[in-house]
C-alpha cells in the first residue's frame, strides 16, 4: 500500500515537470509516433490484402484442379465435366441443375487509367450457374452475359482501374469484337475480373479443355464426403479443395512478402524510437538528481521510483502509439497500393491499432527500463551534495 | 588539427548519450539504405536491360501461341538480325515440387545476341550438335546433382507424339542468365526436336526473340513488325525487353509513396531526438563552454567545435548503419532476384548524414556560439 502510495506520489512529481522538460518528452512521443505509424500502415497493406483475398470466399465454394497442380492451370476434359455434375452434396439451383462453374481462364491485356500502363487480368469463361454459384454478384448496369455470344461483365473495380470497360465498349479478341454487357459488384471483394461464356472463350483461345471447376456445395459440412467421392471416383483425376484454401495459396508469396516488409521495417523503426526513449529518459532522470535524492533522503524505496519512471515512459509512449495509428488511418486507409502487381486497398483495422499500441508499450517498457534502474540508483549523498 | 582531442573528449564526456545517439543514426541510416536501395537498385535493373532485345508476341492474350511461320516475315524487316523462335513448357523432375522450366530455342547463327545468356564456347558448339541436349543453369547442376553427359528424364504436362508425357533430354552444359525474370531452374533445348517430338500444337511458338542490328533501330523495328500483322489472324505484339522490364516492375515503383513516407519519417524522428539530445548535452555544459570562451575561443570556433562533435558521431554511425543495410541487403532483395545494392545509396545516404549532423547541431551550436561567458560560468 505504502509502495502504491509513493509510487503515484512520484509519479504525479515526473508529470508535473513533463511541462518544464517539453523537448524530452516530445522526443519520446514523436519516435513512438513514427515508429507506430509505419507498422501500421504496413500492416494494413497485408490487412487489405486479407480482406480483398477472402472478401469473396465462401465456406460452401469447393474448387476442383487436377492432382498436384495449380487450379487455374489444369487440363479438365469435357468427358470429366460430365461425371463432375453426376457428384454427390452438390447444391441444385432453382430449376433443379446442379450448381457447377466450369472455368477457362486466359490473361488479356488492359490499360490503367491515367498513365496508360499496360497490365494483364484475368478473364474467366465461365458456365451460365455463374449467377446462382455468386450470389453476391450484383449488377450496377447492363445485363449477364448471353451465351454463345461474343459479351463480357466486367466487376466495377477493372472499370475504375481501367480504361475500356464502360457498357457498350468493344474490344477485339482474335479479329472478333467482344461487348461490355455488364457491370457488376461482388461483396467485399475488389479484384478486377471479366467473365465471359466459357464456350466462347474456348473456341476464341482454341482450347478444349477447362482450366478450373468450381462447385457450390448444399452445405460446408459436406465438404468431406464430396472430396472423397472426387478421390474414389475413377474417372477423374482430380482433388477438391476448399476456396479458401485455394485463395491462400495463390496468395501465400505476396501475404509472405508484406508480413516480412512490414515487420522488418516496424521492428528496425521501434529499436530506433526505442533508443531515442532510453536517451529522452536519460536526460530527464539526469536532470532530477538532486529531487530523486531528496525524495530518497525522505524515505523513499528505490522500487516506486523505478515503478514510476517505468509509468512515466509508458504514458509518454501510450499517445505516440495512439497518434501514430491516427496517422496511419488519415493517411492511408482506403488507400489504393498495387504492391507486386497486386491492387490492394491498404485496411488500417482496430486490431492493427492495438497491435501498434501493444508494440508503443513494448517500447516504452524497454525504453524506460535502464532509466529507471539508474533514477533508483541515484546516490544520495554525492547527488544532495551537488546543490 | 590541435582542436581534435577537445572534439573527442567532448563526444565522450557522456559515453552512454552518445552511443545511444550513435545506435539510434546506426539504425536510421540502415533503415533507409535497405528500402532506399531496393528503390534504386530496381530504377537501376530496369535501365540495365537491353533495349535492342524484342519480344514479338500474340497481342491479345499473355499465352497465346503464334505460328513459326511468321518467322520469315519477322527476319525481312529492315534492321532484324537475328530471330529466334521460343516455345515454353513446365515440367517436373522426379517429384511434383521439383518444377521445372524448359526453354526451347533453335539455336541458329548468332541466336545468343537475342538472349541475355553466358554459355561457354565449347557448350554452345555441343548444344548445336546434339539433337536432343540440353543446357541446364548452374544452380540445377549442383541441386540436382546433374553432370556433362548425364541423361535426364523429366514429365511434363506436353504429351509426344507417341502419347507419353515422359521426356529426356541430355545435358551439354550449364549456363547463366542475367535477365531479371530468368528464373532460376530452367534448362535450354532445341526447338525442332521439341516441335517435332510434340503431339499437339506443331508448328507454334510462345514468342519470337529478335536482336536489332542497331539499339537507335529498336522503335522503328517494332513498329514495323507489328504493323506487317496488323488485322491479321495473328496480330502480333512487339516490345523490348526494357519494356517488358518497365511493366513487370511498375508494381514495385508503385511502391514508392510508401518508401518515402517512412524513409521521410523515419529522418524527421531522427532529426528531432537528436536535436533535443544535443540542446541538452549543450546546456549542460555551459560553464565548461564558458571556460573554453574565456580562455579565448571565439563564438565561431565553439560553434565549429559542437558541429563537429555532431559530424563525427553521425557520419561514423550512418556509415555504419549504410554498412549493415549492404549486409543485410540480399535478405531483404530476395523479392526480385539479381538486385544488388546500388553504391549511389551509400552516397546519398551519407551525404544525408551530414546535412542531418548539420541541421540537428546548428540551433545548440549557434546557442553555444552565443553564451554570454559570465552567465555561462555562473550556470545560469
Amino acid at each position: 500500500m505504502n509502495f502504491l502510495r509513493q509510487s503515484l506520489a512520484l509519479l504525479r512529481v515526473g508529470l508535473s515537470g513533463v511541462a518544464a522538460r517539453p523537448s524530452s518528452a516530445l522526443t519520446v512521443l514523436i519516435g513512438v509516433t513514427c515508429a507506430v505509424g509505419a507498422l501500421v500502415s504496413m500492416l494494413a497493406m497485408g490487412a487489405g490484402a486479407r480482406r480483398q483475398e477472402m472478401g469473396a470466399v465462401r465456406a460452401d465454394h469447393v474448387i476442383l484442379g487436377k492432382t498436384g497442380e495449380r487450379p487455374g492451370q489444369s487440363d479438365i476434359s469435357k468427358d470429366e465435366s460430365a461425371v463432375i455434375l453426376g457428384l454427390p452434396g452438390i447444391r441444385r439451383g432453382d430449376a433443379g441443375e446442379p450448381i457447377v462453374v466450369f472455368e477457362s481462364m486466359t490473361f488479356i491485356e488492359g490499360r490503367k487509367r491515367g498513365t496508360g500502363t499496360r497490365i494483364y487480368f484475368p478473364v474467366v469463361g465461365v458456365t451460365s450457374t455463374l449467377t446462382q454459384y455468386l450470389p453476391e454478384l450484383r449488377f450496377t448496369g447492363g445485363r449477364m452475359f448471353h451465351p454463345g455470344l461474343h459479351e463480357l461483365i466486367v466487376s466495377n473495380p477493372c472499370a475504375h482501374q481501367f480504361t475500356g470497360f464502360d457498357l457498350g465498349d468493344t474490344r477485339l479478341i482474335h479479329g472478333v469484337a467482344w461487348t461490355i454487357e455488364g457491370r457488376f459488384d461482388q461483396g467485399q471483394a475488389q479484384q478486377c475480373v471479366v467473365y465471359g461464356d466459357v464456350d466462347s472463350i474456348m473456341s476464341a483461345f482454341k482450347r478444349n479443355t477447362y482450366t478450373s471447376v468450381a462447385v457450390m456445395l448444399q452445405s460446408a459440412a459436406d465438404f468431406d464426403a464430396f472430396r472423397d467421392a472426387v478421390a474414389a471416383n475413377p474417372a477423374l483425376h482430380l482433388e477438391a479443395m476448399h476456396e479458401s484454401a485455394v485463395v491462400e495459396d495463390e496468395f501465400k508469396q505476396l501475404n509472405a512478402i508484406l508480413f516480412f516488409v512490414a515487420y522488418f521495417v516496424g521492428s528496425i523503426m521501434a529499436l530506433g524510437a526505442t533508443l531515442g526513449a532510453v536517451n529522452s529518459l536519460y536526460a530527464i532522470v539526469d536532470s532530477r538528481r538532486r529531487e530523486l535524492a531528496t525524495v530518497r533522503a525522505i524515505g523513499f524505496g528505490p522500487g516506486p521510483i523505478v515503478v514510476s519512471v517505468m509509468v512515466e515512459s509508458l504514458l509518454l509512449a501510450l499517445p505516440g502509439a495512439l497518434l501514430g495509428s491516427g496517422l496511419a488511418w488519415t493517411l492511408f486507409n482506403g488507400v489504393a497500393a498495387s504492391p507486386l502487381g497486386y491492387s490492394i486497398q491498404l485496411a488500417v483495422t482496430p486490431s492493427l491499432a492495438a497491435t501498434g499500441v501493444a508494440w508503443a508499450l513494448v517500447m516504452g517498457l524497454l525504453g524506460g527500463l535502464p532509466p529507471a534502474l539508474r533514477a533508483a540508483r541515484v546516490p544520495v549523498t554525492t547527488a544532495l551534495r551537488a546543490v | 588539427m590541435k582542436f581534435l582531442p577537445l572534439i573527442w573528449s567532448g563526444i565522450w564526456r557522456k559515453p552512454g548519450r552518445s552511443v545511444l545517439i550513435f545506435l539510434q543514426v546506426c539504425v536510421a541510416f540502415a533503415l533507409f539504405g535497405v528500402l532506399q536501395g531496393l528503390k534504386t537498385g530496381v530504377e537501376q535493373l530496369i535501365d540495365q536491360t537491353r533495349a535492342d532485345v524484342l519480344l514479338v508476341h500474340g497481342n491479345l492474350a499473355l499465352f497465346d501461341p503464334l505460328p513459326l511461320a511468321l518467322l520469315e516475315q519477322i527476319k525481312s524487316v529492315p534492321g532484324v538480325k537475328v530471330v529466334v523462335p521460343v516455345e515454353l513448357f513446365g515440367a517436373i523432375y522426379q517429384t511434383p515440387n521439383q518444377k521445372l522450366g524448359v526453354v526451347a530455342v533453335r539455336p541458329d547463327e548468332g541466336w545468343l545476341s537475342a538472349f541475355t545468356f553466358t554459355i561457354a564456347p565449347e557448350y554452345v558448339a555441343a548444344f548445336r550438335r546434339v539433337r536432343t541436349a540440353a543446357l541446364i543453369r548452374e544452380g540445377m547442376a549442383k541441386k540436382y546433382g546433374w553432370k556433362i553427359g548425364d541423361h535426364i528424364p523429366l514429365l511434363s504436362k506436353t504429351a509426344q507424339k507417341t502419347g507419353s508425357t515422359d521426356w529426356a533430354f541430355d545435358v551439354v552444359g550449364t549456363y547463366t542468365d542475367s535477365d531479371l525474370g530468368g528464373g532460376s531452374d530452367t534448362l535450354l533445348i532445341h526447338y525442332d526436336y521439341f516441335d517435332e517430338a510434340r503431339l499437339a500444337d506443331k508448328g507454334t511458338v510462345k514468342h519470337f526473340k529478335v536482336a536489332v542490328s542497331d539499339p537507335a533501330l529498336a522503335v522503328a523495328v517494332t513498329d514495323e513488325i507489328d504493323r506487317r500483322f496488323a488485322n491479321s489472324a495473328n496480330e502480333t505484339r512487339t516490345e523490348s525487353m526494357r519494356e517488358l522490364a518497365q511493366s513487370q516492375l511498375q508494381s514495385i515503383g508503385d511502391l514508392n509513396f510508401l518508401i518515402r513516407s517512412i524513409v521521410g519519417a523515419v529522418l524527421v524522428a531522427l532529426l528531432f531526438a537528436t536535436a533535443t539530445m544535443m540542446m541538452q548535452s549543450t546546456r549542460e555544459r555551459m560553464p565548461e563552454l564558458g571556460v573554453l570562451k574565456t580562455l579565448g575561443f571565439t563564438g565561431v570556433a565553439v560553434f565549429l567545435s559542437i558541429l563537429a562533435e555532431a559530424m563525427t558521431i553521425f557520419v561514423a554511425a550512418a556509415a555504419s548503419g549504410l554498412g549493415l543495410a549492404v549486409l543485410i541487403f540480399p535478405l531483404a532483395a530476395n523479392i526480385v532476384p539479381g538486385l544488388s545494392m546500388p553504391l549511389i545509396v551509400v552516397a546519398v545516404g551519407m551525404a544525408c548524414a551530414v546535412a542531418a549532423a548539420a541541421i540537428s547541431a546548428a540551433v545548440p551550436a549557434a546557442f553555444a556560439s552565443r553564451l554570454n561567458i559570465v552567465a555561462a560560468l555562473a550556470g545560469r
